[in-house]
Formats: C-alpha cells, structure tokens, sequence
C-alpha cells in the first residue's frame, strides 16, 4: 500500500518551500499574471483549502476555460484541463460522470463562465451537477485587454465602453442561487482566510457548488478606472465589504463604488444529478439496473 | 532592466525599519558561508530526493531569510519573534499585499531591486513576527511565505522526511496495444434486427465499448440519441442530454480524460457548432467518434431531407491545419460494422473520428445482423504502463507517432491543454514547438494512410469509366452503373467507405486504365475536387452535383456514363 498523496504527506518536513509549491507545477512559476493580480491569492486560498480538506490529490482534478483566471489549471499539480472559451463546466461534467470518485473544480472567470459559458453554467446548477465552480471576477475581460464583461459594473470604462458601461451587470451569487446552486458564497482577495474556507466548505459539499471570488485587474480595471492599484482595490475591498451570511441573494448585487456584502448565501441540500439518475433508474428499472459508479 | 513604474514601491518603503537589517544578511541562503551552506545542500539533497519521486521539478531556489542575527527579549530562545519569512526574492512583482495586510506591520520593502526591477518585501522587524503566514496566503506570486518556529521545530523533530509514495504497480496490460480483444458482451445486442441506421449506429457504438454518449437533438440524428437514452442505463454507461451542441461536444472529451469511450451525436446546424471543439479533440489527441447525420443546407436548410454536403467541413471546419478520419456507411447494417471499426481507429490514432451518415441511410429500415460479442473486435485505449516520473503525456517515438494516453485520477496529474504544447502537455508558444506538434498531428494520420484505405470495388479490372461514389449515392451509383453493364458498356465503381484520408494513391493507379472518372454526390461538388486533385492530367473527372433533398436518379447517373462512353 503506498503512501497516499495528500497534503500532509506531501509537505512533511519540506524545510524551506513554500506550502503552496507542492501544489504547483514548478517548472512553470512564476506565472503570466500581473503584478498585483490577485488571481494568484485565491489560488493560494485554494491550495489552503486543498490542504485542509485532507482529500488525496490524485482524485482531485480542475478544469478551466480560456481567459487569465482560465491559466489557473496550468499551474496546478493536479489533473488539470485547460479547455475552450466558456465550456469548462460542461468538459467537468463528462469528467465527472465518466469518473464520479473524482472531485472536479471548475476554476475560470467571469467572462469565461457568465459569458460565453453561461447556458452552462445555468444548466449545470439546474441539475446540480456536483462540480465546485470558483469563479474569479475581476470585472472585465483580461486577457484580451479590457473589454467590458457581463459583470462590468454600470459606469465603469472599458476599451468596448469607452464611455463608460451602460449594460446592467449580473448578479452572479443570485444567478447561481436562482439555477439551483448549493452552496453560494462570494469572499474577495482581501478575505483570504473565509475564502479559504468556502472553498474547504466547497470540497467537502456535494453538488454545483458556487464561489465568487472578487479580484483585482490592476492593468484593465483598476487603473483604467482611475481606482488606484491592486492594493488600493484590496483597501477597498476592506472597507467596504459587509459580512451578511445568508444574505438574499437578489440584494448582493455589485456598483461601481458602493458596498460589496459577502458572505455564505446559500447553503442547502438537494440530490444531485447522478444520485437523481441512479435513485430513478433504480425506481424504474428495477433489478435491470446496476448503480452506476463509474 | 525593467524596471516596475506602475506605483513606486519604493515610495512605500520602509526607511526606520525596526529590526536594523544589514544589506548582507538579506543575501540569499546559498551565498551564506558557514553552516547555513551545509544545511542549505541538506535541504536540497532532501529536495531533490522528494521532490524528484513526487515528480516535482527542483528549482535552486534563492532565499532570503532572517532568522539569524535577532535576540528576543522574552525568553531564552535566541531566534526573534515567534516565527520568521522567508522570500524567493526573483519573483517578487513588487504588489506590497504582505506589507499592507501584515498583522504585525514586519515587513517593509527592500531597498534594492530583483532582477525583474521590483522591491521585494524584507523581515524588517523580526521580533515582531509570529510566522502567522497571512503573507504567504496574500502573495499572489506565491514569493513569500511564513512560519512559527514551533511548527519548525515540531516538523523537524519528525525526523527525516517520509519515503515519497511509490509509484503504483501498473495494471496488467489486457493485451498489447493496438490488438483487438472481444466486445464486451454487456453492449452487444446479439441476433438479426430490422431497424435503421441511426438505430443501428448506436448499437454498433455500444458494441464498439462506448459507455458515455452526450448529445442534443436534431433532425435526423434524434432517434440515435433517445436510443442510448432508453438503452445505455442498462448497459452501465451514462447518456445526457446537454444544454447544446457545444457542451455536448466537450462533455464527451471530458468523459474521454476519465476513461470512457465517448461519442457524441448531431445534424447540420450542430455540426457547424461542434467545429471549435473537433480542433481541441486534434490538438488534445482525445479518441471519440462523433456522428453527423447529414441534412440539407446551407443553415436550416432541409432538417427532414438527405445531402452529402458536409464532406468538406468535416475535413476542413475546425481552424487550424489538421488531418481527420471520416467514415461513410451506405447501409444500417454498416451503420453497425463501421462504427466499430470508427472507434478502433479513434483509439488507435487517438483522434476524433467523423462518421457521416445522411437522413436516408439514418431513417432506411432494414435487416441488421448482430453476431455474439467474440466475434467482434474491439481496439481498447492505449493506457499508458509508464511509472509516473516517467510519463510525459504527448511524447511519442520516431516510429510511433500516437502518445501512450491516461485518465484523470490515475496519479499521473497530466496537464492538457488546447493551447500548442510540449511532451509534457504545457503551454509552450514558440514555432519549433508548434512545427514538430502540428506535424505530428498530421503525420499519425498521413504516413498512414495506406492503412486507412477502405474502399469497395466493382467490375474495375476492365473498367474505362470508374463511377467513384460514397454513402447513400452508392447506392444509386451501383444500380446504374449495373444498368451500364448490362448494356455492355466497361464500367466500374468504386465506393469509398472511408473518405478521409481520401485513397488519392489508389486513384492514381486506377488512371493508368481509366479515361474517365464520374463522381455523383448529395451536394455541389465537394468530393469531386479531391478526386481531380488525384486524378493524372488526361483522365476526365466529371461531377454530377445534386443540392439536396432527394437522392440522384439513378438514370441521371447512367445518363452521364452513356455519355461518357460515346
């Protein structure tokens, strides 16, 4: 019997590396993303969570889409996919049903997951497909240099709203709550301990698990927004953030300079689609059916 | 050098800093004479040791620490503070979130610049530190990190570190790659069936091992999907109706990376949105059979009638240079043979394979015989044996261009990628790796296109005139070309079960005898380009288009031999 490889094992007596390296594919560090991003912070949290949860990381897999939040599975040591623009939740679904022993983590970004990804999104959390999404909202499309994103909050300049955005941005833990989600938590990158522990909630929770993660783009938001740095947004994000735990959903909304409620939101039970799928056919098929487990 | 403008940092630095650091004891461990050499090589001999079986690559990380040189006031123990930093200084951005967010206000930025022109954070006072390492969970570049000196002292006295976990014995190879073993007999619906060839085409896929099957309706391909629907459950696999073709067309490379065999299921309009993700089943090298049952068109065209006219885009749809494999039944009962052999190919070249059927050959009932499960070959997934320091996901050798593939869960922790990559999967956009990837692509499938010839011929030995057809105009063709014989006119067919690599070298050696080649097919004129890009100068090549709809007359057919005869 070998050793499993989970984090406690892995980082034994490792004097001197960082206990987010084992998690990391090395060679590849450091990484494409912005001084001040704080995409890398959330994967940090993310990695606590890892840690945390105990889990054996061979059975843990992530997928993203395309976008800089997407380079997250690149970096990963785990099984990791890195997939097209905004189909990352439905490549984790075939994941997750050809292998359910696997705990499959959507990691992408707003753009990638609401909106050129948001038909999936809706119906993965419509049929409680038991994937955990981490959705890193930076509020604009970086990679490309941004352009406005479906989360762009009303006034904010974009290369594509060069005059300011007039479209009404979502709601994302209200979109989420609304499809079915199980667990819906927002946190930003200056929350890192309680984002750290949704995402340790998040491992250990069966079903569409969503968390918003809030995140700096010093490059393409903040600055062209006249918002100062990555730390000034995380400033912000201190000040402004009010903690409400199973806050309604529909009130969470974000503004361009106005409060930001984070919290746990939602946090409720519901069978998810395989047990619904092996509960039914068990009902109607009878002794012709075997459960199905992968 | 660049140096960081966006915000000085240096305008933040810290001039009183509290713990009075000198400039050389900043110096990174590996330039520290003394002891802290010997411990630092110890640390890197436990490293490479580690880190090398847990398939890590070891960097000679650089560190600054200060551990030395501070005396705390509250007890005996020499070290100051309850805890220290340590800092890979090299790839610090300069972002300040662990000298903003530090509890304890310890850090300050250095004076000097990395060589990438940003200030890196310093333990500025250290008796302050209590090695909480909320700076290591803010640093977004992963460059700083904590720790109290009784977990360091608590994780050393475990000893020496644990014995890295052996690689897993490999599962015992059910038999060489690429030799067919029996099919599962749980897919395999034995005896003789009247039904069509949609039906049919999912039977041959569960005959064939698919067990996960992701698909959207449309006309004419629906019937295959409510029949994996109604019968799959029982067969131990998973159907599901994604939201739209795109999902559809991922979810099955999702359910490949788990294990499964996958196929995926559409007409016209899906076709045209599966495109994007037919580049990624290339590029990703993810087996699967994707089915088009074809439908006139452009756009909605005719959802309830038959065409041939997405020939091409099954070549060719997806942007980007690739090859592809594309099979063409003319029958139900081929719908059944042909997608077995579709899914072997999927498995031996690891790339997706297109079957194009049509609305007639889908909706046509008619005898289909089923035999037992051992007497049908299946090719099962080239799974890697590789101990998993020793896998590198796309590498492959001079004489064998397809890599060695695993799943997701099996420890290998493979990354794939649809960006242009190298053996190990990573993203490496530069040319040299996209010209030997892009190459290899096409070349698994190009040097072997003598093996992927797979066509039918009829009264050819004499032929002059060779009617070269596919699918259900085949059909049309042998009846007329039947018809030409009877009239004693030399004429041969030729049927192309697979189109794509197109068997361009038999057509050449057919011209030494033929003086012309007569191509019918359901749409404007797609095959036929490829049949005169073939064909010597000298043999006449002529089209008998049809736009959809109907099949051909088979007199239009004859018309055209006749003609080409006189």
């Amino acid at each position: 019997m070998s050793t499993p490889n989970t984090a406690e094992n892995l980082l034994r007596d490792i004097d001197s590396v960082n206990p987010v390296m084992p998690y990391l594919r090395q060679e590849r560090i450091p990484h494409i993303w912005c001084p001040s991003c704080g995409i890398g912070t959330t994967v940090n949290c993310f990695t606590r969570a890892l840690t945390e949860s105990g889990m054996d990381l061979d059975q843990i897999a992530v997928v993203s889409g395309i976008g800089c939040t997407g380079r997250v599975a690149g970096y990963m040591n785990l099984d990791s996919f890195h997939t097209t623009h905004g189909r990352a939740i439905p490549f984790a679904t075939g994941l997750k049903l050809a292998n359910p022993k696997l705990k499959v983590v959507v990691y992408s970004g707003d753009g990638d997951l609401t909106a050129i990804g948001g038909n999936h999104f809706m119906h993965a959390a419509r049929r409680n497909m038991d994937l955990m999404i981490v959705c890193v909202n930076n509020f604009t499309y970086g990679m490309t240099g941004g352009q406005v994103a479906p989360t762009t909050p009303l006034g904010a300049k974009q290369t594509t709203m060069p005059f300011g955005n007039y479209e009404q941005p979502f709601n994302l833990p209200f979109l989420a709550d609304a499809c079915g989600a199980v667990y819906v938590a927002r946190w930003t990158v200056f929350h890192v301990r309680q984002l750290a522990k949704a995402m340790q909630e998040g491992l250990k929770k069966k079903g569409f698990v969503f968390i918003e993660a809030l995140s700096p783009c010093p490059t393409l938001y903040s600055r062209r927004n006249k918002r100062g740095d990555g730390i000034d947004e995380l400033k912000n994000y201190k000040q402004n953030s009010i903690v409400k735990h199973g806050a309604d959903t529909k009130e969470v909304g974000l503004t361009f300079d106005g409060k930001i409620v984070v919290g746990k939101f939602v946090d409720r039970e519901r069978p998810t689609w395989l047990d619904a799928m092996n509960d039914h056919f068990t009902q109607t098929l009878g002794t012709k059916y075997t459960t199905y487990g992968g | 050098m660049f140096i960081y403008h966006g915000r000085a940092p240096g305008s933040r630095q810290n001039s009183e800093c509290r713990g009075s650091i000198s400039s050389s004891q900043t110096l990174p461990l590996v330039r520290t004479p003394g002891r802290r050499v010997a411990r630092g090589a110890l640390i890197s001999t436990f490293l490479v040791l580690f880190l090398c079986q847990a398939s890590f690559l070891v960097l000679n990380i650089p560190q600054v620490s200060h551990r030395e040189g501070f005396m705390s006031d509250s007890n005996t123990d020499p070290r100051p503070g309850k805890g220290t930093v340590y800092v890979r200084t090299e790839i610090c951005k300069g972002c300040s979130f662990c000298i903003d967010f530090c509890p304890t206000d310890c850090l300050s930025f250095s004076k000097e610049f990395n060589p990438k022109g940003y200030h890196f954070p310093i333990l500025s006072a250290p008796d302050a530190c209590t090695g909480c390492d909320l700076c290591g969970l803010y640093c977004p570049d992963f460059a700083i990190y904590g720790e109290r000196w009784k977990d360091i002292d608590e994780r050393k006295g475990k000893g020496p570190p644990v014995a890295p976990a052996q690689p897993v014995a490999p599962p015992a190879a059910k038999s060489a790659w690429g030799t067919p073993i029996p099919a599962d007999p749980k897919g395999v619906l034995t005896g003789l069936h009247f039904i069509d060839g949609d039906h049919a085409a999912c039977e041959g896929a569960l005959a064939a091992g698919c067990r996960f099957v992701a698909g959207y309706p449309i006309t004419p391909s629906t019937e295959i999907v409510e029949r994996f629907a109604s019968r799959i459950p029982t067969v131990g696999g998973v159907f599901i109706q994604m939201e739209d073709e795109l999902a559809s067309s991922i979810a099955v490379q999702g359910a490949a990376w788990g294990g499964k065999k996958t196929l995926s299921v559409t007409s016209g309009p899906g076709f045209s949105l599966m495109m994007e993700h037919i580049g990624l089943a290339v590029m990703t090298e993810t087996p699967g059979v994707w089915v088009d049952v074809q439908r006139g068109g452009p756009s909605t065209g005719l959802p309830t009638l038959p065409a041939q006219s997405d020939m091409m885009q099954a070549r060719w749809g997806s942007h980007g240079d690739y090859e592809i494999i594309a099979l063409v039944p003319n029958s139900p009962q081929e719908c059944f043979d042909l997608m077995i052999k579709a899914f072997n190919l999927s498995e031996i070249y690891r790339c997706p394979v297109m079957f194009m059927m049509d609305e007639v050959v889908g909706h046509m009932v008619e005898r289909v015989d089923i035999p037992p499960a051992d007497r049908l070959q299946v090719v099962p997934r080239k799974f890697t044996t590789k101990a998993k320091h020793e896998y590198r996901a796309f590498a492959t050798t001079a004489d064998d261009l397809v890599p060695e593939m695993t799943k997701a869960g099996e420890g290998y922790r493979i990354h794939v990628t649809g960006l242009t990559h190298d053996e190990r999967g990573y993203p490496a956009m530069n040319t040299p790796t996209q010209d030997k990837l892009v190459r290899r692509l096409i070349n698994k499938i190009k040097n072997n296109a003598d093996k992927l010839v797979d066509i039918q011929e009829d009264y050819i030995d004499d032929a002059e005139i060779i009617v070269v057809s596919y699918g259900i105009t085949s059909r049309i063709a042998k009846s007329a070309v039947d018809d030409a014989r009877q009239r004693g006119l030399k004429v041969g067919h030729l049927r192309l079960r697979i189109v794509w690599p197109f068997p361009a070298a038999r057509i050449r050696e057919l011209c030494s005898k033929a003086k012309v080649f007569i191509m019918p097919e359901l749409n404007m004129g797609q095959m036929v380009i490829e049949l005169e890009r073939a064909a010597s100068d000298g043999v006449k090549v002529i089209s008998i288009p049809h736009a959809g709809g109907s099949v051909h007359e088979p007199e239009a057919i004859l018309k055209k031999i006749i003609e080409a005869a006189s």
